[in-house]
C-alpha cells in the first residue's frame, strides 16, 4: 500500500505547476519548460486548440442568422449586455458562477485555454519610472520594490517573442520597445495628432503599441504565426496566428518542449500548503467532468488564474498556519485588486475628410499617453485616475459600417449606397 | 425556430439524414415559412412589402430579393422584446389603416410614390411610436441588405482577410 502511494505521489509529481492557461500562464508555462521544468498547467475549462476551435474564424457576415445579434432567450442566460453570436462560445453563463454586484461589475472571464488571450483588445504599452515611481514621490500606498530599469529587458525578452507594433516616439512616459511597424493612423487621428502638436507640448497622440504582428520575424515564423490579415475578428481567434494569445503562441511554444503538460477541465480547489517544510507543496483540484478531487505536488506553484480568482484560490487554501488563506497575515486577499475599468468614456464628432476612407482594417487605435501628474501634481488626486486615453476610432460611414447603418433612408438604394458620403464621419472612444 | 428542431428531432428520430425526403434538405431560410413569427400572415404582407419599398429591385436587387423579410420576422421573432413586437403590430395596423384614410386602398394595391409618401410621412410625423417602427424597420432593412453576400461583395468590397490597412486614402479608389 506504502508503495503505491508512493507512486502515485510520484506520477502527479512535477517541477512546477502553473494555474492558469491565459497570458500569464502562457508565459509562465513557456518559460519554464523551456528552461528544463516538468510543468503541469492547470485550466479550468475547456480546451481550445490553436484554429481547429475557432468555430466562427472565418465566417462571413451574412452566415450569422442574426447577424451577430444574440436572441433574447440566449441573452437572458448569460445576463449581461456585451454579446455577440461571433463570440458566444467564449461566455460564460450566469448560472455558472454566480455572483453579488454591489455596483455594476462587468467581469469578464475566460474560462477555457488560452483564457483572456483571446478575448483581449491587444495593447501593450510599457510602464515607465512615472508609474514605478508615483507612490513614493506622491506619498501614497507602498513603494513598488522594483523600478522600470528592473523590468525593462524583461519587456523587450517578451514583445520579441510576442510581436509588437508600434512607432518609437521617445517619450519618457511611455518607454519605447522592441517594434515591429506600426499600424498607420487614420486621417482623423493624424488631424488630432497635428492639432495637439501644435496647442501642448505634453500631449501627444501616437498609434497605440498592439500584439499584433506587423511584419513577421523568424521568431513568429517560428512560432507558425503570420502577419496580421487586418480582418479585425480577433476576438474569435485568429487563424493566422496574427495577434498574441497563448493559443497561438506561448502554449504551442512550451508543448514543443515536451515538458509540457496541458490539463484543462481542472478547477483549482487550493493551494496545499506543508507545516512542516512551511512551504506550498502542491494544488488540489476538482476534475470538472468526474468531480473527483486530485492532488499534483511541485516545488514551484505559479497562480495566473487572473485577478479575481487568483485571489479566490489563495483564500480557499487554508492551513493552521494561514487560517484566513495563503499569504493572508495582513487581510488584505480579495480587497483592493483592480480589473479593466470600461467606465471612463468620451467621443466626439469631427466634420469633413468626406473625400477620404480607410482600406483594410485597423485592430488597434490611436493612443493618449498620461499627461496628468507626470511632471507635477496637477490634480486633487494621486497618482493617475485614467492613466491614458485609449482611443478605438470608429468610423462610421454611414449607412454602410457595422450592420447598424445610420444614414437617412432613401427609397432608392442607388442613393442610398451614395450617402456613405454625405454624413459626417463620427468618432468616439472609451 | 421550433419548427426547425422538430425537423431536426424528426430527423435524427427517423435514422439520420439520409432518410430525409428531398423537400425536408431543400428549405432554406426564405422558403421556410416562420411559424414562431410574432405576425399574423396579413401582417408579414404588409411589412413585405414595406420593405420592398424601402429598398425595391431595379437595375440591382432590391431587399425582398435578398431576403430581407425573413430576416426582419426572424429577428422580430428572436431578438426584439415583446413590447418592441407589439409596437410593430400596431405599427403596422397603423399602416393599412392610414392607407385607406389616406388613398381609400389598402396599402398593397397603393402605386410606389404613394407607398413612399405614407412612409415617409411617418418618419417625418410626431407620432413618437409610428417613428420607433419605422425607424426599426428601416434600420432593420437596411442592416439585413447591406449584410447580405450579394451587396458585400458587389457593393462594399467585402475582403474576409484584407491582408492590409491604409489610414487615409481617398473615397474614390
Amino acid at each position: 500500500m506504502a508503495n503505491l502511494n508512493i507512486n502515485a505521489k510520484k506520477k502527479n509529481t512535477y517541477d512546477a505547476i502553473v494555474i492558469g492557461s491565459g497570458i500569464s500562464g502562457g508565459w509562465a508555462a513557456k518559460e519554464l519548460c523551456e528552461n528544463g521544468l516538468k510543468t503541469l498547467v492547470l485550466e479550468r475549462g475547456r480546451e481550445v486548440k490553436h484554429i481547429e476551435d475557432y468555430p466562427t474564424a472565418t465566417k462571413h457576415p451574412w452566415e450569422f442568422e442574426h447577424r451577430g445579434q444574440v436572441p433574447l432567450a440566449v441573452r437572458e442566460a448569460y445576463g449581461r449586455s456585451f454579446l455577440r453570436e461571433e463570440t458566444l462560445h467564449w461566455a460564460i453563463k450566469a448560472d455558472e458562477q454566480p455572483f453579488v454586484q454591489e455596483k455594476p461589475f462587468t467581469w469578464t472571464r475566460g474560462y477555457h485555454v488560452g483564457g483572456k488571450s483571446l478575448l483581449w483588445a491587444r495593447q501593450t504599452q510599457r510602464w515607465s519610472d512615472f508609474d514605478f515611481e508615483g507612490p513614493a514621490r506622491d506619498g501614497y500606498a507602498i513603494d513598488w520594490p522594483i523600478r522600470y530599469a528592473d523590468i525593462a529587458p524583461w519587456y523587450s525578452h517578451v514583445e520579441k517573442f510576442a510581436g509588437i507594433s508600434g512607432n518609437k516616439d521617445g517619450l519618457p512616459h511611455l518607454p519605447d520597445g522592441e517594434f515591429l511597424p506600426p499600424i498607420e493612423l487614420n486621417c482623423v487621428e493624424q488631424h488630432l495628432q497635428g492639432v495637439l502638436a501644435k496647442n501642448y507640448t505634453d500631449r501627444q497622440l501616437i498609434q497605440g503599441r498592439c500584439a499584433h504582428i506587423t511584419s513577421p520575424q523568424p521568431i513568429h515564423l517560428q512560432q507558425g504565426r503570420g502577419k496580421c490579415q487586418h480582418r479585425n475578428l480577433c476576438n474569435r481567434g485568429c487563424p493566422f496566428g496574427g495577434y498574441f494569445s497563448a493559443n497561438a503562441s506561448t502554449l504551442p511554444w512550451a508543448a514543443k518542449t515536451g515538458k509540457m503538460t496541458l490539463r484543462p477541465d481542472s478547477v483549482v480547489h487550493s493551494i496545499i500548503y506543508d507545516e512542516k517544510k512551511g512551504k506550498a507543496s502542491g494544488v488540489r483540484i476538482v476534475d470538472a467532468h468526474s468531480k473527483e478531487m486530485i492532488e499534483y505536488y511541485a516545488k514551484v506553484i505559479f497562480v495566473n488564474a487572473g485577478a479575481v480568482n487568483s485571489n479566490m484560490i489563495l483564500l480557499n487554501s487554508i492551513s493552521e498556519r494561514f487560517p484566513t488563506g495563503l499569504g493572508n497575515d495582513n487581510g488584505l486577499l480579495g480587497k483592493y485588486f483592480t480589473c479593466h475599468n470600461y467606465r471612463g468614456k468620451a467621443n466626439a464628432q469631427v466634420e469633413g475628410f468626406l473625400d477620404k476612407t480607410t482600406s483594410g482594417k485597423n485592430p488597434s487605435n490611436g493612443y493618449i499617453p498620461r499627461f496628468r501628474n507626470v511632471l507635477k501634481q496637477d490634480t486633487d488626486f494621486y497618482g493617475v485616475l485614467h492613466r491614458d486615453w485609449s482611443w478605438p476610432w470608429h468610423e462610421h460611414q454611414p449607412g454602410w459600417h457595422r450592420g447598424r447603418p445610420e444614414a437617412a433612408i432613401d427609397p432608392s438604394p442607388t442613393r442610398q449606397l451614395e450617402c456613405e458620403r454625405l454624413d459626417a464621419r463620427r468618432v468616439c472612444a472609451h | 425556430m421550433h419548427r426547425r428542431k422538430s425537423i431536426k428531432n424528426i430527423a435524427l428520430l427517423a435514422g439520420g439524414l439520409i432518410a430525409l425526403p428531398s423537400w425536408a434538405k431543400a428549405w432554406s431560410l426564405e422558403s421556410l415559412p416562420l411559424v414562431s413569427a410574432p405576425l399574423n400572415p396579413a401582417a408579414q404582407n404588409t411589412l413585405a412589402l414595406i420593405i420592398e419599398t424601402i429598398i425595391p429591385e431595379s437595375d440591382i436587387k432590391g431587399a425582398k430579393s435578398l431576403g430581407v423579410p425573413a430576416f426582419i420576422n426572424l429577428m422580430l421573432a428572436d431578438c426584439y422584446d415583446k413590447k418592441t413586437v407589439d409596437n410593430v403590430e400596431k405599427g403596422l395596423a397603423a399602416v393599412e389603416s392610414l392607407a385607406t384614410t389616406k388613398y381609400q386602398q389598402n396599402f398593397t394595391n397603393l402605386a410606389t410614390p404613394q407607398k413612399e409618401e405614407l412612409l415617409l410621412s411617418l418618419e417625418k410625423g410626431s407620432d413618437t411610436n409610428l417613428k420607433d417602427f419605422y425607424s426599426l424597420i428601416k434600420n432593420l432593412t437596411i442592416q439585413g441588405y447591406t449584410t447580405s453576400e450579394y451587396v458585400q461583395t458587389t457593393f462594399l468590397k467585402y475582403e474576409m482577410a484584407p491582408g492590409h490597412y491604409h489610414g487615409c486614402v481617398p473615397v474614390k479608389s
